[in-house]
């Protein structure tokens, strides 16, 4: 056995889970190898000082956790009487919607027998136009009469 | 998980008895489960006050939350992973905050480990050594949240792989590679004291 799989075995016999037959092959490689008992060696030590630590910890504050269930009856009372939280959150779609709406009202054509600008084909073309101000203008040249889509004044749009 | 130290009804029934409004059952449940909560949740956020904090709060929430528990799943498994969400938030909010809490009060003279946790395969020096102690507290600090979850739900609590992937909503792979990463860390921390 390498010491690659000797750590690795090593790894999954802290966690229960060494696969049968595979104990006599590691303990014979960590007699052998003390790099590998070395790091055996560290990994129990893991567990067993995080375990004793916790323990430790837990007995410190025994008399603490004696009154549990006192600190729980109380935050569930807290809890009762506390009014629902406010989520303005939950409730903001409405005012985007809202305006959803009510552009859609504004930019949509009222004439019905003209289609709102969504051409199939980019019939558009760039022309000058006769101004003070605009010198040049992207204009739809489709079905009936044509319209100005954008205009550019003096290099801003 | 099999339900350890837990004599008297099983949990499904004391749920059962909660959500029909007798908050005694309740307070069965909290009494079964609130010293390994602690355990468990004093490891991830590393402060006893902290550590109540989150045990208590927790209960209160699942209390709220009892309604959502499926029956036939194990109510501890549920009741951790709401219970390590809450220990990593707090960790969180301390370790922004810049007051990342190192309790060594386990590491005093007064406070001296049970027997019951002492493993006959290791010197029982590695106890009574201080710097060691320190040595692993810092390490276990440093350690990224979650993989900090991972080796305590492991070594603390001896849940299986599946348990904890479910209980923090990971993967078996996470699970193994994040124990992995923990364990080398601290081994790390050790080697120096251990000869290692």
């Amino acid at each position: 056995m390498d010491c690659g799989n000797a750590r690795k075995l090593i790894e999954a016999r802290a966690d229960g889970l060494l696969p049968p037959g595979a104990g006599e092959g590691l303990d014979a490689h960590l007699a052998s190898c003390a790099a590998c008992a070395a790091d055996r060696a560290r990994t129990d030590a893991v567990g067993l000082l995080l375990r004793s630590r916790a323990a430790a910890q837990a007995v410190s504050a025994d008399r603490r956790l004696d009154a549990m269930w006192t600190r729980v009856r109380a935050g569930i009372a807290e809890g009762r009487e506390a009014p629902p939280p406010f989520r303005p959150w939950k409730w903001a779609w409405v005012p985007a919607a809202a305006a959803l709406v009510v552009s859609a009202l504004l930019f949509y054509p009222t004439k019905l027998d003209r289609s709102p600008f969504n051409p199939r084909t980019f019939d558009v073309s760039v022309e000058e136009v006769e101004s003070d101000t605009a010198t040049v203008a992207l204009v739809d040249k489709g079905e009936d009469l044509p319209r100005v889509i954008w205009i550019i004044e003096d290099a801003k749009s | 998980m099999k339900e350890r130290d837990a004599p008297g009804a099983p949990d499904d029934e004391l749920i059962r008895r909660t959500l029909g409004g007798d908050e005694d059952a309740f307070r069965e449940l909290v009494e079964r489960y609130k010293s390994r909560a602690f355990g468990v949740v004093v490891g991830i956020v590393g402060s006893r006050d902290d550590a109540l904090d989150v045990v208590q709060e927790s209960f209160v929430k699942a209390y709220y939350k009892l309604k959502d528990f499926r029956f036939g799943s194990n109510f501890y498994t549920w009741f951790y992973r709401l219970l390590v969400n809450q220990a990593i938030d707090r960790w969180r909010k301390t370790s922004r905050s810049g007051e990342v809490p190192l309790d060594e009060g386990w590491l005093s003279e007064e406070v001296t480990p049970p027997d019951s946790f002492a493993h006959p395969s290791t010197p029982e020096k590695l106890l009574e050594n201080r710097e060691l102690g320190e040595a692993l507290q810092k390490a276990i600090a440093a350690l990224p949240e979650h993989h900090r979850a991972v080796i305590l739900l492991r070594e603390v609590e001896g849940m299986a792989y599946e348990d904890i992937a479910k209980t923090l909503g990971c993967s078996q792979g996470t699970v193994m590679s994040r124990l992995h990463y923990a364990r080398e860390k601290l081994k790390a921390a050790l080697g120096r004291h251990m000869g290692g």
